[in-house]
């Protein structure tokens, strides 16, 4: 895989922990990647224990709950001067397995936005410069690029060295859009593969904990630390349910098993057959882009894969009801933001005498709190709510929802496990439909800090080649694939619901 | 059957006024109105822990010390289910004759205060887990005649924080203590058209989930919560037609029977004198007797409500329901009907033991080999008279079976007196552990059953007192309790009053 620009491509060896915290202290202030982060004097003194993890360097969004002292603030004063009692399960499964967190990455606040600049802790930087912009001398913040939005700075922190995997959480493309434009490695696993619990819920039928790192291997082994059952999330995949998606999984003759299969094979992925969906040939994309996407094809060919065009007609409804739904859910779930049981409390109000005083404090603080971006789609997420818009607005979202996720339950060949409810039979004769997708993670590469363009909307469209898998819940991967100009771009494929096996072979020869 | 509002309730009502309750009684006035009612109880569920957190449900433990992550809305936090809440719905359920849903769903119902820690309540509005069913009130209820009142659905929702005004001036306390426990909401249909009625059905309601061990249902410490739902219409018009008030806040049997007769009132007023019922939330104010305006409905809050994605949909198959059934306890009817056939009681003693949880069973072990009625009438009359005297359930009290029957077997074979054994079931029921026999020896009770002494006694009686003696034989009978009274006084109560009266009677009788 590419690596990255010149200024990078020297680090090919796996970052340990105190060549991190080096980084970090040399790097971070330029690129505001990390919120918070441990002193070397903190790994030395604690043992990681042993495990198939030990001594990584992890670098933890700051939705994700660690008890570091301040630690989890989502980027947003409500919760800055707040420590969690708790930690994610997550943190909790890779610590067990010998990682060392060594901070929490800056964020977009809440997770709300596309480009990391919507926090509190400021703008972060795209550690890429492009080639044409690298002697200038005098360059002003607003012409640096973004990292991407929200785990840019996860992806950021990866890039740069300061870590050697990340954890993110993607609702929309927020681990996958950061790292296509780092040029690194964003997986977003099966809705339920990893639990939720320490997440901070933004949009929680479609918050999935990413995982960044520099190559699929290590991915893989995150991964498998990290897909666990775990029954304080009741949305988290079961033992059983795990156990019969590997079954279905493994019982598809057509493809052939990788293990015991030497990886210098000519033909290592035959047998596995691409789509290539037409809807996401956008005006939007740019040349550069349709130029990897056509590389990555041709590559796929070439490592013996059956290339395929496939239609998912209801693309273009796909953004629009994310939007609804995300907007939705997120004034749902910041709604117990009202700074009465922990947080900053705003000291601005009328005194509490009377119930209508009470109401305002509560809006006093949340107004307070809560930056411009998150009160607009508080604000637009409460109005599709409401019963005056519900029936225009969201339940037709939630229908649009269900026709995308039945749409690629039949483009794949694989069944969807969540829809069977009778015992499987293995197919004797391999079904129509293809085993994984592929098309671009972004329109285009990292923009710039200071581009508004035609205003937030354009923001918004970045997000269309990722929002169709998190509203169906199927496990997509960002790889780094060819440049424009010294900055990254990304391709990602898409399997079914469940299949995050076949998603990382393919993933690792492309 | 219909019912029609009574004249002579409204007339009850006015009683103070005589006027008007002349007006009402008399025929060229008269009106016939009747009155739609519909509940909705908030139960509390006896589970040990909440319904979506592993915090114990206690409520009476210090404040803000059973709180977990989901309770305090920390972030990060999420819900799990307790599936012991789960059961306990569905005995709700199959108790009542409803159906248990095979599937059913959480929904999130949003709005902003202090009690709700979230800013929103997880219940369940569009899948409920239980359906139909239905109360059936008849004579062994109260009523002379007979009443189905149907249930529209039952549902599981989180209960709110306890809000505490008034301690600190200025400040509103919240107790997180309650914020999760686990409720069910039980929504009737409008079946009810009196007073009595309703109150009978949330009586009988409380039988029943008490006998199924489903919640302590009790209005004194919120675990049982009653809204009330009542609309007028003249007596040939639709009985759903007119507008209906909700009635909140009413926390006894009494506050429900008082508002519901007030506002019935009211709406009859109102509606007469040619204004019409605006849809309000009232409450009621015991000490005027009048329901007050809460909340009208403009400023009804909207909920927004949204499928709750932190939990999956409940699957119960027909297996799990069927195996809930038969852990079920006899309910209520059916040991009614076999009580009054297998051991001749009648339908109110039975009643009456059916409401206190845990009597029935005690009632069984007592009557074996004895008179059931005479057990019965000790039971309705003496324990239960002593449990109200302590405020006490008889689960709760120190009396055992063994002590019961014990008292029982000595009063039959005249071992003691029935005064002396009521002090025995005091002594029980004050702590003591000994049984009967210990207790009477101890005591140094024994009946005086040497008639030859009572008769000397009655003798030297006789003869101290000439002058009563006199007045007996010439008529006063009364003047028996006299000597009665004096020689219980000198036996120390140790004779039978029977015994007593007899020989004292054929002592004056022979003179």
């Amino acid at each position: 895989a590419y690596v990255g620009s010149r200024q990078y491509r020297s680090i090919s060896a796996p970052v340990t922990a105190i060549s991190a915290l080096e980084t970090i202290a040399k790097r971070n202030p330029a690129l505001n990647t990390f919120a918070s982060h441990i002193t070397p004097a903190k790994i030395g003194s604690s043992e990681s224990s042993d495990g198939p993890l030990k001594d990584w360097p992890i670098a933890v969004k700051a939705n994700i709950a660690t008890t570091l002292p301040s630690a989890t603030s989502c980027a947003s004063r409500a919760l800055d001067a707040c420590t969690s009692p708790f930690q994610a399960t997550i943190v909790d499964s890779l610590e067990g397995a010998g990682a060392v967190v060594v901070g929490k990455t800056n964020m977009d606040e809440f997770g709300i936005g596309s480009k990391s600049m919507f926090g509190i802790y400021g703008a972060a930087i795209n550690p890429y410069t492009p080639s044409s912009d690298v002697r200038r001398k005098d360059m002003a913040e607003s012409d640096y690029r973004t990292p991407g939005g929200d785990s840019g700075e996860s992806a950021a922190a990866v890039a740069a060295g300061m870590c050697r995997a990340a954890l993110g959480s993607d609702t929309g493309g927020s681990v996958r859009l950061p790292a296509a434009w780092c040029g690194v490695v964003g997986s977003k696993p099966t809705f339920g593969r990893i639990s939720r619990h320490g997440l901070v819920a933004h949009g929680s039928s479609l918050d999935i904990i990413g995982i960044i790192t520099r190559n699929v291997a290590d991915v893989q082994s995150v991964f498998s630390v990290a897909a666990v059952p775990d029954p304080l999330d009741m949305t988290c995949m079961s033992s059983s349910l795990r156990a019969r998606i590997k079954a279905l999984a493994d019982s598809r003759s057509w493809i052939t098993q990788v293990r015991g299969r030497s990886e210098t094979e000519s033909a290592p992925l035959a047998g596995i057959r691409v789509g290539i969906p037409e809807e996401y040939w956008v005006n939007e994309l740019s040349v550069s882009a349709l130029e990897s996407w056509k590389a990555g094809a041709s590559r796929l060919t070439a490592l013996g894969c059956d290339v395929v065009s496939v239609s998912l007609s209801h693309t273009p409804s796909a953004l629009p009801a994310y939007y609804t739904l995300a907007w939705a859910e997120a004034s749902s779930n910041l709604a117990r933001y009202d700074g009465i049981r922990y947080g900053r409390r705003s000291t601005t109000s009328p005194d509490t005498r009377d119930l209508q005083n009470a109401s305002q404090k509560y809006a006093n603080t949340r107004s307070e709190n809560f930056g411009a971006e998150v009160q607009r789609r508080i604000l637009l997420g409460t109005y599709v709510m409401s019963s005056a818009a519900s029936e225009h607005y969201f339940t037709p979202s939630q229908k649009i929802r269900r026709l995308i996720q039945e749409e690629f339950d039949r483009v794949f060949a694989l069944p969807n496990a969540l829809s069977m409810t009778n015992p499987l039979t293995p197919p004797t004769s391999r079904p129509p439909g293809v085993d994984v997708l592929l098309f671009p993670t972004a329109t285009g590469a990292a923009p710039r800090l200071g581009d508004q363009e035609d205003s937030r909307v354009a923001n918004y469209v970045n997000d269309m080649m990722t929002v169709p898998a998190s509203l169906a819940g199927i496990p997509a991967i960002s790889i780094p694939v060819g440049h424009t100009d010294g900055m990254p771009l990304g391709l990602q494929l898409a399997a079914q619901y469940g299949d995050d096996e076949l998603l990382f072979r393919v993933a690792r020869h492309l | 059957m219909r019912v029609l509002w009574s004249v002579r309730a409204s007339a009850r009502h006015y009683a103070n006024n005589t006027f008007i309750a002349n007006v009402l009684l008399h025929k060229r006035y008269y009106k016939p109105w009747g009155a739609t009612i519909g509940l909705e109880l908030h139960v509390q569920l006896a589970a040990a822990q909440k319904l979506f957190s592993a915090a114990s449900a206690k409520w009476d433990d210090p404040p803000n010390t059973n709180v977990d992550f989901i309770d305090a809305g920390l972030p990060g936090s999420m819900p799990r289910l307790n599936p012991e809440c789960v059961s306990l719905a569905a005995r709700a359920i199959l108790c009542l004759n409803g159906q248990v849903q095979p599937r059913s769903s959480f929904d999130r119902k949003h709005y902003f205060y202090s009690d709700q820690p979230l800013g929103y309540q997880i219940t369940q509005q569009r899948h409920p887990i239980g359906r139909g069913g239905f109360i059936e009130l008849s004579q062994a209820d109260g009523i002379d005649y007979t009443k189905r009142v149907r249930i529209h659905q039952l549902q599981l929702e989180q209960d709110t924080a306890k809000s505490v005004h008034g301690v600190y001036p200025g400040y509103i306390l919240t107790d997180l203590n309650r914020a999760g426990v686990a409720l069910v909401e039980i929504v009737s249909e409008p079946d009810m058209e009196t007073a009595t009625e309703a109150v009978y059905f949330v009586r009988k309601m409380q039988t029943l989930l008490r006998h199924t061990g489903v919640s302590s249902c009790n209005m004194e410490d919120g675990s049982l919560r009653c809204d009330v739902n009542v609309s007028v219409y003249r007596g040939d018009e639709d009985r759903l037609s007119g507008t209906r008030c909700e009635l909140k806040n009413l926390n006894s049997l009494k506050t429900i029977r008082g508002a519901i007769e007030a506002e019935v009132s009211r709406q009859i007023e109102l509606i007469s004198a040619g204004h019409r019922v605006k849809q309000e939330t009232r409450g009621f104010d015991a000490h005027s007797g009048k329901t007050v305006l809460a909340r009208s409905k403009e400023t009804a809050p909207d909920y927004r409500y949204m499928p709750e994605p932190d939990l999956p949909a409940v699957h119960i198959s027909k297996d799990w329901v069927e195996h809930i059934r038969s852990s079920l306890p006899e309910l209520p009817e059916a040991t009614l009907s076999r009580m009054t056939r297998q051991y001749g009681l009648l339908p109110e003693d039975v009643t009456t033991m059916l409401g206190e949880p845990g009597c029935i069973t005690f009632f069984e072990l007592a009557a074996k080999g004895r008179d059931p009625k005479r057990v019965a009438a000790w039971i309705t009359s003496e324990i239960f008279g002593q449990l109200s005297y302590r405020a006490q359930r008889l689960n709760d009290s120190t009396l055992t079976v063994q002590q019961f029957t014990g008292l029982l077997d000595a009063l039959a074979s005249n071992a003691v007196t029935s005064g002396q054994a009521k002090l025995l079931l005091i002594e029980f029921m004050d702590g003591d552990k000994r049984t009967a026999d210990e207790l009477i020896q101890a005591r140094g009770w024994e009946v005086m059953s040497d008639l030859g002494r009572l008769q000397d006694l009655a003798t030297q009686l006789l003869g101290k007192h000439p002058k009563e003696a006199a007045e007996y034989k010439a008529g006063h009978k009364r003047r028996l309790n006299f000597f009665v009274a004096k020689i219980m006084a000198a036996t120390k109560g140790q004779a039978r009053p029977q015994d007593v009266s007899r020989v004292l009677k054929e002592c004056l009788d022979e003179k």
